[in-house]
């Protein structure tokens, strides 16, 4: 049995979706996989917020594991376990 | 001349002189208009600084070359020594002010003296009239303004104070087209010293335009970037400056109960999304903005605009509220009262924290929003507890003993991002000219939002360069005047192009580089005089020695001393932070 991954979505992403959060099956899967998975999870499409034709991050897209930053890690190819926290943040800015 | 009313007027409140002052092409050049120019005509002829309630203390009230051309330039400035910090100060505004100052003909206003009794003045036709403000006098920020309007013309715009700069608390602001405020550092409380209770103008004088076949190609190029790009063209219409809540408390650096802890339980219950949900009614906009940034808001009582971010950490976070209409209502009245809603969150989280500790033995709590109206109405008239509070944290501390417990620098109150969870938004604190604020140099787009690169948030490596580069660029953009929320679309190359455009003259990118920095640097010239160096460019010693416990910025503290070195090197500035005279030459200083 796979252990649960949490993915948060924030901002636009949230408005997106129309949910908070949802739990994911998985035990060590790479971000990228875990979205494809999210996106099913959730029952709607998201990943254009967040990632280009390319499947490269968009400037300005944050995610984070478990409150790192990807980017510092493996970007998209950086691990996640059970039991981890991923938060997804659509560009946003303020002041 | 293209891009400026081309009438500078200075007014002497006392002797009711008046005359007009003429700017050079090449103080225009140098300087541009805004911040910049303000500062400039500020430090002409170079005083001695002088106490900020004196009445030859000037406060100038500056649009820029751009004001009421394109997009977010309804803008203006306002400078002057700041009674809290006692730097130099200038704020900033949005609404249509500043377009309808020169919609009356003129680009700028020096005030200086003080009126025996109270008065407002109203610009109309390139003239600028004192009229008598006694029945005024006492009125909050949005009955002032209808008065004035009822008086001179109901499309007046008008910036006035309220009872907060009547009283001359020290962190009174500016208010303007309803709820628009020049916020930070007191200005409000400097024209409340000088008996001067509005600025009203009207009129549709045009601003001439250079180059309008450029203009005109460069604006429909401007609209459909702006448009387009997913922070101005998307998040900041649709959640407002909230967003950074959530995005902020995820990183583990959203200042709870006075920068005590950098995770709050209860964000999301203060969130952009969560009054997206539940408190907005509709999304407002400065004069000409396509973004739309302001939230116009309503509890079951009551209707006014906010909160914004900084404003919904204030009251929320930071006090460890989660309470949304009380936060909401607490900055619709500072926005009537006439209250800068940062440092006063500031100053009762210090509060807060001073009787936690025993030190001040009123009866603060963390989490309650039942008072937090009280506070804020005692502190406007500086009545009970609202006559230490009027103080702002600094000296507040200091009077109870513990000042160490005031998040502060240079006596103004640190906004919402703990310094721990980015080094070089610690540097910005640290060095901004006018004590802890944001807008200096913002740094967490980089280290945060990844704008317009992305760099590692706890790296000290590189930041000093950054943090002068980021500086310079906003009191460029501070001075032409545009909103600074169109740097999460454009770069300096574009502003130097609409320069060109609306007043002709040339700036090359390099160009415009250095007129930031001249700026930069003539600020701080004013504070060397004014008795700053090194010692002050500092941080409170919680963030230099104690560790954030919880969160995603957690075993973290900030290492400024080398930023410092590093940033006063890239500066030009010696090891005491005071500008090298090689520096000077090369800036025309
Ligand atoms: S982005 Fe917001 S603050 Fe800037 S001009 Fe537009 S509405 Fe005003």
């Amino acid at each position: 049995m796979d252990g649960i991954i949490k993915v948060q979505f924030f901002g636009l992403l949230r408005r997106r979706v129309r949910t908070a959060a949802v739990d994911v099956a998985g035990e060590d899967v790479s971000v990228l996989t875990l979205l494809g998975r999210a996106e099913k999870a959730a029952g709607g499409r998201f990943l254009d917020e967040l990632l280009d034709r390319e499947k490269e991050l968009l400037a300005g897209t944050i995610i984070l594991v478990n409150g790192e930053n990807i980017r510092l890690k493996q970007g998209l190819e950086t691990r996640v376990r059970a039991g981890d926290t991923v938060a997804l943040f659509s560009p946003a800015g303020g002041g | 001349m293209s891009g400026w009313m081309g009438k500078i007027v200075a007014i002497d409140l006392g002797s009711r002189e008046r005359r007009t002052v003429a700017v050079s092409e090449e103080t225009r050049r140098r300087f541009l208009g805004g911040r910049g120019l303000g500062v400039r005509l500020y430090n002409d002829p170079c005083p001695d600084p002088i106490d900020p309630f004196d009445p030859d203390n000037a406060l100038i009230f500056m649009t820029g070359p751009l004001t009421g051309t394109t997009m977010t330039s309804g803008r203006y400035q306002v400078v002057s020594r700041s009674p809290l910090t006692g730097t130099i100060c200038d704020s900033s505004s949005g609404g249509t002010f500043g377009a309808a100052l020169k919609g009356a003909g003129v680009d700028g206003l020096i005030v200086r003296g003080r009126a025996e009794r109270p008065v407002y003045l109203a610009v109309q036709d390139g003239e600028v009239e004192v009229r008598d403000a006694a029945a005024l006098w006492g009125l909050d920020t949005q009955k002032t303004q209808k008065a004035v309007q009822a008086e001179i013309s109901s499309k007046a715009s008008v910036a006035c104070i309220g009872p907060a700069g009547e009283n001359r608390v020290l962190f009174a602001a500016v208010m303007n087209d309803k709820d628009r405020a020049a916020g930070r550092g007191g200005m409000g409380a400097v024209m409340g010293g000088k008996n001067l209770k509005a600025v009203a103008a009207s009129g549709n004088r045009a601003v001439a335009i250079a180059d309008p076949a450029g203009y005109k190609d460069l604006t429909a190029r401007l609209d459909r970037i702006v448009d387009k790009n997913p922070v101005t063209g998307k998040s900041l219409q649709v959640l407002g400056t909230s967003v950074l809540v959530n995005i902020i408390n995820a990183h583990g650096m959203f200042p709870t109960e006075n920068f005590r802890r950098g995770v709050f339980n209860d964000a999301e219950g203060t969130s952009g999304e969560k009054i997206a949900e539940t408190l907005l009614e509709r999304q407002s906009a400065c004069y000409k903005c396509p973004i739309g940034c302001g939230r116009t808001t309503r509890t079951r009582t009551k209707r006014g605009e906010g909160p914004e971010y900084e404003t919904a950490w204030a009251f929320g976070a930071n006090l460890g509220i989660s309470d949304l209409t009380a936060i909401a209502e607490a900055n619709y009245a500072c926005n009537e009262l006439g209250l800068d809603t940062i440092t006063m969150g500031g100053t009762l989280g210090c509060a807060m924290e001073l009787r936690e500790t025993g030190a001040w033995k009123e009866n603060f709590r963390w989490g309650e929003a039942g008072r937090l109206l009280d506070w804020v109405t005692d502190t406007a008239y500086r009545r009970g507890v609202g006559a230490d509070l009027a103080l702002g944290s600094k000296r507040l501390a200091v009077k109870h003993g513990r000042p160490e417990l005031a998040m502060q620098v240079k006596g103004m109150e640190i906004p919402a991002y703990d310094p721990r969870g980015a080094q070089g938004m610690a540097l910005s604190y640290a060095t901004s000219n006018r004590g802890g604020c944001h807008m200096r140099a913002y740094m967490i787009a980089p280290e945060i939002l990844g704008h317009p690169v992305f760099l590692d948030r706890f790296s000290t490596a590189g930041k000093a360069e950054l943090v002068a580069l980021f500086q310079d660029v906003s009191a460029v953009v501070d001075s032409a005047v545009l909103c600074r929320f169109l740097q999460f679309a454009v770069g300096i190359s574009t502003f130097a192009e609409i320069l060109r455009t609306v007043t002709g003259l040339d700036w090359s990118e390099e160009e415009l580089m250095r007129v930031g920095r001249r700026i930069y640097t003539l600020e701080r010239l004013f504070n060397i005089r004014a008795g700053f160096g090194r010692a002050d460019d500092a941080l409170p010693p919680r963030f230099l020695n104690e560790e954030l416990q919880t969160g995603s910025s957690r075993r973290r503290r900030v290492g400024l001393e080398p930023m410092l070195d590093d940033y006063y090197a890239v500066r030009g500035w010696d090891r005491n932070g005071v500008p090298r005279p090689q520096t000077l030459a090369e800036l025309g200083l």
